[in-house]
């Protein structure tokens, strides 16, 4: 078993921490604690949440939701993006361009209605959230960028959304190289006035530059990693085995998993222990046999239950402490 | 003077006419194939693009919305050459 630490030390190339896993089972407490300890050994994190229910406030217990990125210690930098702000100025952007383009002071009511709606397609968060992670590691600024998936099924889909979405743009480019060439073919006989085409196509290569570069980054195992977090319960164990099957489909490898809120197995010694406790402890060790026969190669770290939340810088340190300096992989053994 | 002036003007206009004509002998079914071949692809473009105005979703609605501008020009003709409907004589055109 590779202890989280040595995962990093065998892969110094990573520069994108993923972590996905189901709700509430501490994806954003693994990265802040995560870009907390790079912090702390000389790298410049940036922690991004997806989740659009504001876990990273709660965790820092400051309100970042919306504020751009916030140094919240020397290193220590944090963005939790507000997509549904995000998409209405990117709507006023599109209003603006179209009027200048052509020359309008008011869109016409078909458009501006398409406008509107648009926001409440389903993907529309979604490819909003992709799109502002993709201009984040295009800048390029912060080392390494950890990402907090949000629990929508599986964060994973957003890998093969953006290889649907190459596809498609190279649908789109060839069709408009050949429309241009057939148009150019015909101003040549007959002078029509050919479009925009070159406008588009390198709107087009734009936006596709960026998700490439983004896309190359997530699939490549040497840059980026990524992580399952569970819990020894049924479910976590269903999720992370979901998870693994659809890496292997896409032909990517998952980083590991980290086993959180895990009881401590010496509490079953204590003579005065509850009936309650002492039932959940014993589950927990008959998941935590399941999740070594299925994942020993993946696991990288056990986090303990904390007898209180992990909130604050303290207690992210702590967590930070469990994740890479006393991984706990004993209980394994 | 005025009376060449004349001569040569019409003599040029009828050069463009006989030049028209044998272009449009020559190379108008080829132009206008071409023509219609560059519609079929700009209505695939529109439908790939903004197909979600009309239930298609295909590509993810943020990208969608960033090539809207340059569609605009042609969202109404485009509609309604996908919603005409078709019969036998289209195949003569």
């Amino acid at each position: 078993m590779l202890s989280l630490k040595e995962f990093f030390e065998k892969n110094p190339g990573i520069k994108i921490i993923v972590n996905a896993g189901k709700g509430g089972l501490g994806k954003t407490t693994a990265s802040a604690a995560m870009a907390y300890w790079f912090a702390k050994h000389g790298e410049k994190p940036l922690c991004f949440s997806t989740d659009p229910q504001a876990s990273l406030s709660d965790i820092f217990e400051m309100d970042l939701f919306g504020k751009g990125i916030k140094e919240i210690m020397p290193n220590l930098f944090v963005v939790e993006i507000d997509a549904d702000k995000r998409i209405a100025e990117f709507q006023e952007e599109i209003r603006n361009r179209i009027k200048t383009m052509y020359g309008i002071d008011e869109i016409p009511a078909e458009i501006d209605e398409y406008i509107k709606t648009s926001a409440y397609e389903p993907a529309m968060h979604e490819s909003a959230t992709y799109d502002a992670m993709a201009d984040l590691v295009a800048s390029g600024q912060f080392h390494p960028y950890v990402f907090d998936m949000p629990p929508f099924g599986h964060g994973v889909r957003m890998i093969s959304m953006a290889m649907i979405l190459d596809a498609w743009i190279d649908k789109m480019e060839e069709t408009r190289r050949k429309a241009a060439e057939y148009s150019r073919m015909a101003e040549e006989i007959r002078g029509i006035a050919g479009g925009v085409e070159e406008k588009i196509l390198s709107e087009l290569r734009e936006i596709r530059q960026k998700l490439d570069l983004f896309r190359d980054s997530l699939i490549d195992p040497e840059k980026c990693a990524f992580f399952m977090i569970l819990i020894p319960e049924r479910m976590a164990i269903l999720d992370t085995e979901r998870a693994i099957a659809m890496f292997d489909r896409l032909g990517m490898k998952m980083a590991g998993v980290i086993v959180n809120q895990v009881y401590p197995r010496e509490l079953l010694d204590r003579p005065n222990l509850s009936e309650f406790l002492r039932r959940r402890i014993e589950m927990q060790q008959k998941y935590l046999k399941e999740i070594k026969d299925k994942f020993e190669e993946y696991i990288r770290a056990v986090v303990p239950m904390f007898d209180r939340e992990p909130k604050g810088l303290d207690m992210i340190a702590k967590v930070a402490e469990h994740l890479f300096e006393k991984p706990g992989l004993e209980v394994f053994e | 003077m005025v009376e060449k002036k004349k001569k040569g003007k019409i003599s040029s206009e009828l050069g463009k006419a006989i030049k028209g004509m044998f272009v449009g002998m020559s190379s108008l079914a080829v132009t206008k194939q071409m023509l219609k071949t560059r519609m079929y692809l700009e209505n695939l473009f529109m439908l790939i693009t903004i197909g979600d105005m009309l239930g298609i979703p295909i590509l993810p609605p943020y990208y969608s919305l960033r090539l809207l501008p340059y569609a605009v020009p042609n969202i109404k003709t485009w509609k309604r050459r996908l919603f005409k409907e078709r019969d036998v004589t289209d195949m003569l055109y």
